[in-house]
């Protein structure tokens, strides 16, 4: 079953080339003109909130829907407007997707008897993919017999059995609850690993895109956000959106009071923040965000040295939540802070509306412009 | 039934819905009874007796009425349910589905006599329009079309079966998830299979009931079979005929009883069957989910 | 390992924007699925709209001719025949009112009362009288209404009348009887349907705001399945009106519905009218349907089979 280990410098082309899709429902718009490229043997999450187009981009992949305008590619040719089944890709769905009235086997060999193959043969193949996802004592059961994580692994192995290149998962977790949710997540990246094919996964639980991803695009308003790998949607943002969505960010807005190259001042709250530009060009007074993610931010006397990585604001309360705990600080705007700390201790907390400072390393803070 | 419903309220009111198919059921329930009394209606002695069934069969009129009631029915349903099926898909897919189901659930609600009429008028024009078609082109192959004849009967009884057959069929499609189909279109195959191994299936039970009630219903129908039905005599037709001329007589009891026995014995016999199924079925499932819930 | 992508070869050899080319194939498969309205409309929709224009032609000895008269409107309105149909709809209306009562507080208490995976089959219960011939039902009531049929015979030994009760046949009010027996199970399936749109914890909110039975009906019940109630009523209305078997069998003197003057009219050979008769049938279907749709948006019927 071995498929190559993913090779992005060889010749062989993306597995999926979205070329400025766009798909309207009357006068909704689902996806605005969409371009993103998505290599072979990757693990690449469409992540975003419900309702942002990430499943409509999903399954005009597989062939679901009809774009508006723009094309997909697959292995580098056009596919045109060929049905699902003439694609080289397969599907695993939310829920209620296996077929009812045929056993584990049956279903999970649905698809090969479809394309023909001897009894035989289909028999030891759905044996092994059943094996890959550890259902083999349940092969004569029926859907409604299983739970609903056994249930998603016979959807796993119902499409890997296929041998197609392009995976596309649809929230494949999001029926099942918390605890198994993870374990499913880890599963699905070393499936992933073992098969060597690509897989793309809708969702809108970050925690589950880290988990398994290899880059992760964010897709909100039928607008494609921010591409790039899990380590950078979260750690770097780029977008305004990307940080207020990934992660615990505290945002900022603010204007820029004097930009100069590499670094600018930003007017937040009656502070003076300083902050690399990243490239970015900026004018005096133009209205930007700042983020700082709430473990990045700390708490100080309200007497310490006034710098620029640091602002005033009154302490709100706490929020334990076990391994750590959040401190609620208002600043003098209104704009309300989180600073995350791992939960030690609750001694010396300070009252509610005490003043204090708020501060954070230099490289913590970033600069958005939209 | 709730915990705190007074149990013997709730029993008063079962006895009543069972009162009332009882009561519903009685006329026919006593044309049974009377069927087999040697004596017939309203005489005061009751002796069994099956002779009135054995006049049905070695009439060679009814026998006759009966293989064309049976051709019928078998055509009109192999028409109709695929039909049916055919607009409950449509009706699914379908952005504006008011015309759809408006048009395909209007005929239950013409009454019989109107039906026909107008359709037996339809048909008649219809054929004189041929015909004079026919005259122009100098060529009588036209003269037959829409003549009353069997076909004129089978559109009319597709008009009434329709509703029933896309009701029922409509019922258990909603039970089915179209994930599936997806999921069937997603392993490889293409539209037509994807229906018929994974859909139908599921919807099976529904196209055979749409099909057992066409039968019954086209079985049973007298008014626009016999308005639209031209030469030919069905069972019902024979059977009122007889009634309206000569009265109930014993043999029209034996007739009446025996197409009940039937329309019954089919009817109950799907509910026994479906009954016997749900029950067996949910009874193993819930025996084999428990363990794996836990 | 073979390539699994073999089918993609021949989709995929389609040049970059190119307009795809369908195939004849695709182009037809929307059609088929639209044949079976394609066929109620040229059976069933223009058939009923001509009686409009049938209804306006010429009567002759035996058939009739295109012309313009209405003639057969005026014989209909300015006779005997408009008393007959005004009082058809008196007792249509009549038995709606019997039918309602006994039947919708059934399709309440199965929806109410009966566990959820056996409420199918209690329906199904009442399929089976409906699946004997209509018209056997109808005159096997001959028999039970009869002077010394099933119902006087049983009351006169029991004691409780001493004359057989001659008014149950041959009537209005045997009319009314074999109304109500034909179309109950009908309100049965429609208010079943219509109890689809009240779930079933209003009835444990209403419990516990103690609100009592009656209130409960008027205030939440009816307003909720308004839509079903009124589609089942307009049913058994206009069958009343228009299923000529039952004046026929049933009826006395004076018991003439609108189906019972369209099929005399056609065994008289007077097909103009049996069509005005028709089209006036199929305006007052239109207009009680119009009008509940208006009310109550009667699509809302439907909302559970979709």
């Amino acid at each position: 079953m071995t498929k190559g280990t993913p090779d992005m410098t060889s010749p062989r082309p993306p597995a999926v080339e979205v070329r400025n899709l766009s798909k309207h429902y009357g006068d909704f718009v689902a996806l605005r003109d969409v371009n993103v490229t998505i290599g072979a043997g990757e693990y690449f999450v469409l992540l975003g909130p419900s309702g942002g187009g990430k499943t409509t981009l999903l399954r005009t992949i597989g062939g679901f829907h009809r774009p508006t305008s723009g094309e997909v590619l697959l292995n580098g040719q056009s596919v045109g407007h060929l049905p699902p089944d003439k694609r080289p890709t397969t599907m695993v769905f939310q829920a209620y997707a296996l077929f009812p009235h045929m056993t584990v086997t049956q279903n999970v060999g649905y698809g090969l008897k479809v394309a023909g193959l001897r009894k035989d043969k289909i028999a030891e193949k759905v044996d092994y993919a059943l094996e890959q996802v550890g259902l083999s004592q349940f092969t004569h059961r029926k859907p409604h017999e299983l739970s609903g994580g056994q249930q998603q692994r016979v959807q796993l192995a119902r499409a890997i059995v296929l041998d197609r290149d392009i995976l596309l998962l649809d929230e494949p977790l999001a029926a099942l609850d918390a605890q198994l949710r993870k374990d499913m997540c880890l599963e699905l990246k070393h499936l992933q690993e073992q098969v060597g094919i690509t897989f793309i996964h809708v969702t809108h639980n970050q925690e589950e895109a880290m988990t398994v991803a290899d880059r992760i695009a964010l897709i909100a308003n039928g607008n494609l956000v921010e591409c790039g790998n899990a380590r950078d949607i979260y750690r770097a943002p780029d977008k305004t959106f990307t940080a207020s969505f990934v992660g615990e960010n505290n945002m900022l807005s603010g204007k820029i009071a004097t930009a100069n190259g590499t670094s600018a001042i930003v007017d937040v709250a009656g502070a003076r923040l300083s902050v690399d530009t990243r490239g970015l060009h900026v004018q005096d007074g133009q209205p930007v965000n700042l983020s700082i993610r709430s473990e990045c931010v700390a708490i100080d006397h309200a007497d310490a040295a006034a710098d620029a990585h640091s602002i005033k604001g009154a302490y709100t309360e706490s929020v334990y939540l076990g391994l750590t705990t959040s401190h609620l600080v208002r600043l003098p705007d209104g704009t309300e802070m989180i600073s995350r700390v791992i939960s030690d201790t609750d001694d010396g907390l300070p009252e509610a509306g005490a003043p204090l400072r708020v501060t954070w390393k230099p490289s913590d803070i970033r600069l958005h412009v939209e | 039934m709730n915990d705190y419903d007074n149990p013997l309220l709730h029993k008063l009111k079962w006895a009543y819905l069972l009162l009332v198919v009882t009561t519903l059921m009685t006329p026919v329930l006593y044309v049974m009874y009377v069927s087999f009394n040697a004596n017939g209606f309203g005489a005061n002695a009751y002796v069994f007796t099956l002779e009135w069934y054995g006049l049905i069969f070695s009439d060679e009129l009814l026998i006759g009425a009966l293989r064309w009631t049976f051709m019928l029915a078998v055509v009109v349903t192999v028409i109709a349910v695929p039909m049916a099926l055919l607009a409950a898909k449509y009706y699914k897919s379908a952005n504006n589905k008011l015309f759809p189901v408006f048009l395909l659930l209007a005929p239950l609600f013409v009454p019989p006599d109107i039906l026909g009429s107008a359709l037996l008028v339809f048909f008649k024009n219809l054929n004189l329009t041929f015909v004079w078609l026919g005259d122009l082109l100098g060529t009588t192959i036209f003269d037959s079309w829409f003549r009353l004849s069997f076909l004129t009967a089978t559109i009319g009884l597709i008009i009434y079966t329709i509703p029933y057959s896309f009701v029922v069929i409509l019922i258990t499609m909603g039970r089915y998830r179209p994930e599936q189909t997806e999921a069937a279109r997603a392993c490889g195959a293409n539209g037509w299979r994807a229906f018929w191994d994974i859909e139908f299936p599921q919807i099976r039970a529904g196209v055979f009931s749409a099909c057992s009630f066409t039968v019954i219903l086209v079985f049973n129908e007298y008014t626009r079979t016999s308005l639209l039905k031209g030469g030919f005599d069905t069972f019902t037709t024979v059977l009122i005929s007889q009634m309206l001329n000569t009265g109930m007589s014993p043999q029209s009891y034996a007739m009446s009883a025996l197409v009940s026995f039937i329309a019954i014995a089919v009817i109950g016999s799907i509910i026994l069957f479906t009954m016997l199924r749900a029950d067996s079925l949910s009874r193993t499932a819930r025996a084999k989910a428990e363990p794996v819930m836990s | 390992m073979a390539s699994p992508t073999t089918d993609v070869t021949d989709g995929g050899t389609l040049p970059v924007g190119t307009p795809p080319v369908t195939p004849w194939r695709d182009r037809l498969t929307p059609w088929v699925f639209r044949a079976p309205l394609v066929f109620m409309v040229m059976f069933f929709a223009i058939p009923m709209a001509l009686t409009v224009v049938f209804s306006v032609f010429e009567r002759t000895m035996f058939w009739m001719e295109p012309g313009f008269t209405l003639f057969s409107y005026e014989n209909f309105f300015f006779s005997a025949r408009l008393i007959n149909f005004l009082d058809s709809m008196k007792y249509s209306l009549i038995a709606v009112a019997i039918c309602f009562v006994l039947g919708f507080p059934i399709a309440v208490f199965i929806r109410k009362s009966v566990p959820q995976v056996a409420q199918h089959r209690v329906i199904l219960l009442f399929i089976l009288p409906f699946m004997v011939s209509e018209i056997i039902r109808v005159f096997a009531l001959r028999p039970v209404l009869q002077r010394n049929g099933l119902v006087n015979s049983t009351l006169m030994d029991l004691g409780l009348i001493d004359e057989p009760i001659t008014a149950l046949l041959y009537s209005h009010t045997g009319v009314v009887i074999g109304e109500v027996l034909s179309f109950l199970p009908f309100i049965v399936f429609a208010g079943f349907l219509a109890m689809e749109a009240v779930p079933k914890y209003i009835f444990e909110v209403c419990d516990d705001l103690g609100v009592g039975p009656w209130r409960r009906f008027k205030d939440v019940i009816l307003p909720l399945a308004a839509p079903g109630i009124f589609a089942g009523s307009v049913f058994i209305f206009v069958n009343g009106l228009g299923v000529a078997l039952l004046p026929n069998i049933l009826g006395g003197a004076g018991a003439v519905n609108a189906g019972l003057i369209a099929t005399q009219a056609i065994t008289a050979l007077d097909f103009p009218l049996a069509m005005a008769v028709s089209a006036i049938m199929m305006a007052t279907l239109m207009t009680l349907l119009w009008i509940g749709h208006k009310l109550f948006d009667l699509t809302k019927i439907l909302s559970p089979l979709s």
